[in-house]
């Protein structure tokens, strides 16, 4: 009997091809400040690649780099296991600090928008090699753990970024809340998820891998994933060193299944679902931006330029400031001029008076005039 | 314009996951399955079919009947004519399973003046990277399929001399637009020295025409057998090989793919007689993806950027800088700014037009007024100082005895009353 023709060897072919060339992933995270999404983070990629903002700035609210919600991105080159991958990570700081807080989403969707946008301009190049990459393959959008529900904020922003992302909902510092508040608290959130249609990334059931569907079962049922970030160490016994958060009534392990769910998150965000979030954001998300954009160029006819020129939304507060002072400068400049021309016009009615009175006199004069002569034409005869 | 990008790199020490995405991947193309379009040229009876189907080990292209191989000499004078044909098959093994195409080209190099018998080929080469290009600048591009060649097996006759003409002609017409992989068909004919001789001078004849054939590619971490392994199938090319899909006896009694002759068994698969077993692992077995890649990300983009090139399409490397929020900001800022611009010169100027006309306005009337009383103040002076006239001069008639003089005053009133 011959050998196999070799069919069965493609899979590792891929592999291997993808061993070699690495792999982009861009992780955003998203939610109020204070929430432990830089130590988050870094417990994740076990490295520290976000420097927490300077407290002193992050609690003046008055200099103006917390007045906006700048989106900032740290870049690195992760190697693990002779594997490489260029991890972008999106932080959205300062989100929630404003009083107002109407409009704070408008950056992140505008973010993960522009990259869409940016990748489709790459895309139509003659030369493309060189395209970069920055969709957004996962956002984690942290929720603080008040053991009540989700805020309308929450779910205004959770709607807006579904329809575009891959959106996993985090309960954040969920060493905040005993066993049973946190069940009930996730329970709760699942409901408002559904009763608001939002939509978040859900594992796929491989019907035909038991073991896997398994896993990604025990994934769904334990979303929204509660967290604990820390980035050192802590002793549980001599000479024993666990990720944690060491309390006077004991130690929180990160990575203890019991304790909260971060295996699974990073599970789904890494080891299994890593390539599904991938694909899905390519082939789901990217594309639905790309035919969207697309059918509504190609309806008001002129397909390019009204893509390109479309008026930017500028959502910093500072230019809304300014244009308002301009008006108001201009107002005062009319409100002036108003004013001389009033008084303008007093003056030009005074000397209208003024001279006719004048006039009057000497028509006065001019009677008088008239009479004289008349007495005197009749005094004559 | 330079860019200043940050990138931290690090070597992660403990488990964090992300080196399972190859896993992942393998996973991932089990449940999506594999394809592969290859394209198979060379003049008939060089036993194509017989390969492909001794490839796959199985028959994928039916043998031609007898009487179709016979058709030219009923229609005597008659080019044939060159058509295509594509062929396809399911393949499932150890629950991989591939979708092959073989495209065919049945009818090349066998007319009696094969000047153009290339074009049909190359046409179809073209036509599938367009009907790519096409799907990929769809709306809706969720069906894409991709029918684009990913192989040529071009099968050179063993002749023992040298490239033909057809031969190079064809090959210099297609290898930049596939992965052109020569083999030297029905190598039984030539004894080892000749297919050794045969060997250089086709690769010789091939550097001289500077014609590209699939390499496959060494990498760094390969481990010493793989590279050794790739390293021996560079070293063998153009595989000199042999099809047979019928099973033979040995003389030493083992069952095997091969040819008997009175003179002794040819067998396909042992490597000490032929390189079947070495195109089969560049086609399939090790390099099938990597024939795929390189033809999508080099030999498919680069038809495409010439096409697109050639449409008048002009390339913008502004898209390509690294995405800055900072930079961002300051274009807003621009932006921002010549909003403010605009909007302040605009204001100012519909401010000064109405300053302007609102100043005149009332210079106007400023001036009206001024002229009006000039003009009555003038004719009541002039009535006054007529007046004045007559009094006086009445006054002085009084006093003198009275003169008949009647007409110089009425002629004074007309003046008076105008």
């Amino acid at each position: 009997m011959p050998e196999a023709v070799g069919i069965s060897n493609l899979p590792n072919q891929r592999f291997k091809i993808v061993s070699q060339s690495g792999a982009t992933f861009t992780l955003m995270v998203a939610g109020e400040s204070g929430l432990g999404k830089t130590t988050f983070v870094n417990t994740l990629f076990q490295s520290t690649l976000k420097q927490h903002d300077d407290p002193s700035e992050r609690h003046n609210k008055f200099t103006s780099t917390h007045q906006t919600v700048g989106v900032s991105i740290v870049r690195a080159l992760l190697e693990e296991k002779n594997f490489k991958i260029r991890l972008n990570l999106i932080d959205t700081p300062g989100f929630g600090n404003n009083v107002d807080n109407a409009d704070l989403w408008t950056p992140i969707i505008d973010f993960i928008d522009d990259q869409h946008e940016l990748y489709m301009r790459q895309e139509k190049q003659p030369l493309r090699s060189e395209r970069k990459d920055l969709r957004v393959h996962a956002c984690l959008y942290f929720i603080r753990p008040t053991g009540h529900s989700l805020k309308p904020l929450d779910i205004e922003i959770m709607k807006k970024l579904s329809t575009r992302v891959n959106l996993v909902p985090v309960i954040a510092k969920a060493d905040t809340l005993a066993p049973a508040e946190l069940e009930a608290f996730k329970a709760r959130i699942r409901e408002v998820i559904e009763a608001q249609d939002i939509n978040i990334y859900t594992p796929p059931l491989d019907i035909e891998d038991p073991a896997s569907a398994e896993h990604s079962k025990q994934l769904i049922e334990a979303m929204p994933f509660a967290i604990i970030g820390s980035e050192s160490d802590v002793e549980v016994s001599p000479g024993n060193f666990v990720r944690g958060r060491k309390y006077p009534w004991g130690v929180v392990e990160v990575e203890n299944e019991h304790h909260c769910d971060f295996k699974k998150l990073r599970s789904l965000l890494l080891r299994t679902n890593m390539l599904d979030l991938i694909l899905l954001t390519n082939e789901i998300h990217f594309e639905t931006f790309r035919s969207v954009k697309l059918g509504l160029s190609s309806e008001s006819g002129t397909a390019e330029e009204s893509s390109v020129k479309k008026p930017r939304r500028l959502h910093n507060p500072k230019f809304k400031e300014e244009e308002d002072d301009l008006k108001k400068f201009f107002t005062e400049q009319v409100k002036a001029e108003e004013q001389r021309f009033r008084q303008w016009e007093t003056n030009i009615v005074n000397e209208r008076n003024r001279l006719n009175q004048d006039l009057e006199d000497m028509q006065a004069k001019l009677k008088l005039l008239e009479e004289q002569v008349k007495k005197l034409q009749v005094a004559r005869k | 314009m330079d860019q200043e990008i940050k990138i931290i790199k690090r070597k992660v020490s403990g488990f964090v996951g992300f080196a399972n995405l190859p896993k992942q991947w393998h996973r991932k193309s089990v449940r999506r399955g594999f394809t592969f379009n290859c394209m198979v040229v060379g003049e008939g009876g060089l036993g194509k079919a017989t390969l492909v189907n001794t490839l796959f080990n199985r028959e994928i292209i039916a043998p031609k009947p007898v009487e179709e191989l016979t058709v030219e000499d009923e229609n005597e004078g008659v080019e044939p004519v060159l058509k295509i044909e594509t062929t396809s098959a399911e393949i499932e093994e150890d629950g991989v399973k591939l979708k092959l195409n073989v495209v065919t080209a049945p009818g090349f190099g066998e007319a009696i003046n094969n000047t153009d018998s290339w074009k049909p080929i190359v046409d179809e080469i073209n036509s599938r990277f367009d009907h790519y290009l096409e799907a990929e600048s769809r709306i809706n591009r969720s069906a894409i399929t991709d029918n684009r060649i990913h192989a040529l097996l071009y099968f050179i006759e063993p002749t023992g001399h040298s490239l033909r003409a057809l031969d190079v002609q064809l090959m210099k017409l297609v290898h930049e637009k596939v992965n052109l992989i020569p083999v030297i068909a029905k190598s039984d004919t030539l004894v080892d020295e000749e297919v050794e001789e045969f060997k250089t001078r086709v690769m010789n004849d091939i550097k001289y025409q500077k014609i590209k054939i699939f390499t496959p590619q060494i990498y760094e971490n390969d481990d010493e057998e793989v590279t050794a392994n790739c390293k021996a199938l560079i070293a063998s090319f153009p595989f000199a090989v042999v099809g047979s899909t019928s099973e033979v006896q040995t003389p030493d009694g083992r069952t095997v793919r091969g040819r008997a002759y009175p003179w002794g068994v040819i067998e396909v698969d042992n490597e000490s007689q032929n390189d079947f077993v070495k195109l089969r692992q560049l086609l399939v077995r090790n390099n099938l993806e990597e024939l795929k890649e390189t033809t999508s990300d080099v030999l498919y983009e680069k038809y495409r950027s010439e096409k697109l090139e050639k449409m008048g399409i002009e390339q913008d490397n502004t898209v390509f800088k690294e995405f800055d929020p900072l930079t961002k900001q300051e274009e807003e800022r621009a932006l921002h700014e010549a909003k403010l611009a605009k909007m302040e010169a605009e204001m100012k100027a519909v401010f000064q037009h109405k300053v302007s006309e609102k100043e005149k306005k009332l210079q106007r009337s400023e001036a009206d007024l001024f002229n009006r009383h000039g003009e009555m103040k003038t004719k009541l002076e002039k009535q006054i100082q007529l007046l004045e006239e007559k009094k006086a001069q009445l006054e002085k008639q009084k006093s003198l005895p009275v003169q008949p003089a009647p007409a110089t005053q009425q002629k004074a009133r007309k003046g008076f009353l105008r």
